[in-house]
């Protein structure tokens, strides 16, 4: 069965008699086990916390018995979304908030309601989502703590106070991004005029060296990031509520639903419950700083947790 | 989404509509601080600045050990080392260094963008630079080395007058090799928060622009080949007449180590 998926040279009537067969033979199927059904590609974006989060439900599901690959580290939202639309992987972890602004929905501050307003984005399409986790990532604005000190600065709005002096970094994509440099410099919002936008990486290592060896004032880095805590740097206050609501949440194609039924979804759900912020900036603490391995990482985590 | 000619191939009409794009995006994007003329200019200061550095390097080094002919092979192998370390890794590895010098030294504004960048470039022009200076000049015919010392002039001016002319196109090749290498790799620098015409491409990459990643590296190869051709030709003005691929010569001297 498992052959006649990835075989792309077979007709579309045996392919989509082979889906109809697989849901119908799970229809049947009794128990947690699931028969035999297609490969589930796990998915991930090019930063860190991406690969233990991947790992996460990747290995919950493993040790029930799916058959899962990886496919980590392939780029930026730009990359992956279509990856999973044309269905080269079947699962990734995404963030509500920027995943419903990039399909051209409204995100909000409440977690639920974002949740809602992405799940109708997608009711009609190939894709769906399970639940999201309690744990959330956001853009982060950061400073170091001499900078905060000697400029009395708490709050993303009092960075506008120094307009025209300071050096910001983020990521290549953050000028074309609401949540990014559009809101901050946006005058309807922050209303911030930065000397100069420096492109640096996805909230990664070279970002926190410019920080740190002060190439840059202040750096877009990501809130749940164990680096900011690690290097005394300081997170300034969404205090203008610039960054929605970004709960983890698994999304995933529907024909993986379809064939695995329900279990798999409470399966997702089930280790979706237990994720909160504080744990994943400790599992980002630990990847980066102190190099563990991301598959040791979820290992152990999914054991501390009872999976 | 433009319109595309009734009657052609959905394929056909999302090609045209492409370079209908493309050619959108070479009009619109040309002036200003992140226009392709700038970054153009920021690609050739960062590849001249590097390529220049080796030169005055590289030419004296090779020249001096083609010249004595002493420990050349073990000069030559060192260098080429050089050619194994990938540009990437040195732009990563040399970024706590030019970070540090930036904080230490009080003219050294930037450690991020051209520093990590020229430290690679320069790496990367190094060696064919040196290679070709060495075997064009310790390959000059023995025996008009020879003739020039027996009419009695010094050593330096064997070197200057006799062995660095004759080796010339030689030496000529090994930069323009460099010169097309570095101008190609440049784009790297964009990694670490330089300008360029890499920044097409990586900025291009980050948002799935694939106008802009193609327009960039549409610059990136045109400049490479711009640079080939402003090499060969300025051998018109560097080689003497005899010894020019173009002088009809059934019988050249030396031919270039290409």
């Amino acid at each position: 069965m498992r052959r006649f998926f990835r075989t792309r040279t077979v007709g579309a009537t045996v392919l989509a008699f082979a889906l109809i067969a697989s849901a119908c033979g799970d229809d049947d199927a009794s128990g947690d086990v699931p028969a035999d059904g297609p490969t589930i590609t796990v998915g991930s974006t090019n930063f860190s916390e991406q690969l233990i989060v991947g790992e996460i439900y990747g290995q919950a599901m493993e040790a029930a018995g799916y058959p899962v690959e990886r496919s980590f580290n392939l780029g930026s939202r730009e990359v992956v979304n279509p990856a999973l639309k044309s269905g080269e992987i079947d699962l990734l972890v995404e963030y509500t908030g920027t995943l419903l602004t990039f399909e051209g929905g409204t995100a909000t501050t409440d977690s639920q309601e974002t949740w809602d307003s992405l799940a109708a984005v997608y009711s009609d399409t190939d894709l769906t989502v399970a639940n999201y986790t309690p744990a959330q990532d956001k853009n982060g604005i950061v400073v170091t703590a001499a900078f905060a000190a000697d400029n009395g600065v708490a709050k993303t709005s009092d960075l506008a106070a120094m307009n025209g002096t300071l050096v910001f970094g983020g990521p290549p994509e953050c000028p074309q991004r609401e949540f990014c440099l559009i809101g901050l410099t946006d005058a309807d919002v922050y209303g911030l005029d930065f000397a100069e936008f420096k492109p640096l990486d996805v909230g990664g290592p070279l970002t926190v060296a410019a920080l740190e060896g002060g190439e840059i004032d202040v750096a877009l880095l990501f809130s749940s990031d164990g680096v900011i805590a690690a290097k005394g740097f300081v997170l300034l206050e969404d205090d203008l509520n610039l960054q929605p609501a970004d709960n983890l949440v698994p999304v995933l194609r529907r024909e993986i639903v379809d064939a695995y039924g329900q279990a798999l979804v409470d399966l997702l759900d089930s280790v979706s419950a237990e994720l909160t912020t504080a744990e994943l900036s400790e599992l980002n603490k630990r990847f980066n700083l102190d190099a563990e391995d991301a598959d040791v990482l979820a290992k152990g985590w999914l054991a501390d947790h009872g999976f | 989404m433009g319109a595309h000619p009734v009657g052609s191939t959905p394929i056909g009409g999302r090609l045209m509509d492409f370079l209908g794009d493309l050619a959108e995006w070479f009009v619109e994007n040309w002036d200003g601080s992140g226009g392709y003329l700038q970054r153009t200019w920021e690609h050739l200061q960062v590849s001249g600045a590097a390529l220049i550095a080796a030169a005055v390097i590289a030419v004296p080094l090779g020249a001096w050990f083609g010249h004595t002919g002493r420990g050349g092979f073990a000069v030559v192998s060192l260098v080429n080392i050089g050619r194994a370390l990938p540009s990437f890794g040195i732009v990563a590895l040399s970024l706590p260094l030019t970070i540090w010098l930036a904080k230490t030294v009080p003219f050294i504004s930037s450690g991020l963008g051209f520093l990590p960048t020229f430290a690679a470039l320069f790496a990367l022009a190094l060696p064919p630079i040196f290679t070709n200076t060495y075997a064009g000049v310790q390959g000059v015919d023995p025996e008009i080395v020879e003739a020039a010392r027996g009419m009695g002039i010094t050593e330096s001016r064997v070197l200057r007058e006799v062995e660095i002319p004759l080796a010339s196109p030689v030496i000529l090749t090994g930069l323009r090799l460099s010169a097309v290498a570095v101008v190609a790799t440049a784009p790297l620098g964009a990694l670490v928060a330089y300008g360029g015409l890499g920044r097409f491409i990586i900025d291009g990459f980050a948002v799935q622009d694939d106008v802009q990643i193609v327009a960039g590296a549409l610059l990136v190869a045109l400049l490479s080949v711009l640079t080939e051709v402003a090499f060969t030709w300025s051998e018109r003005w560097v080689v003497p007449s005899p010894l020019r691929r173009t002088s009809g010569s059934k019988d050249p001297v030396l031919r270039p180590v290409v």
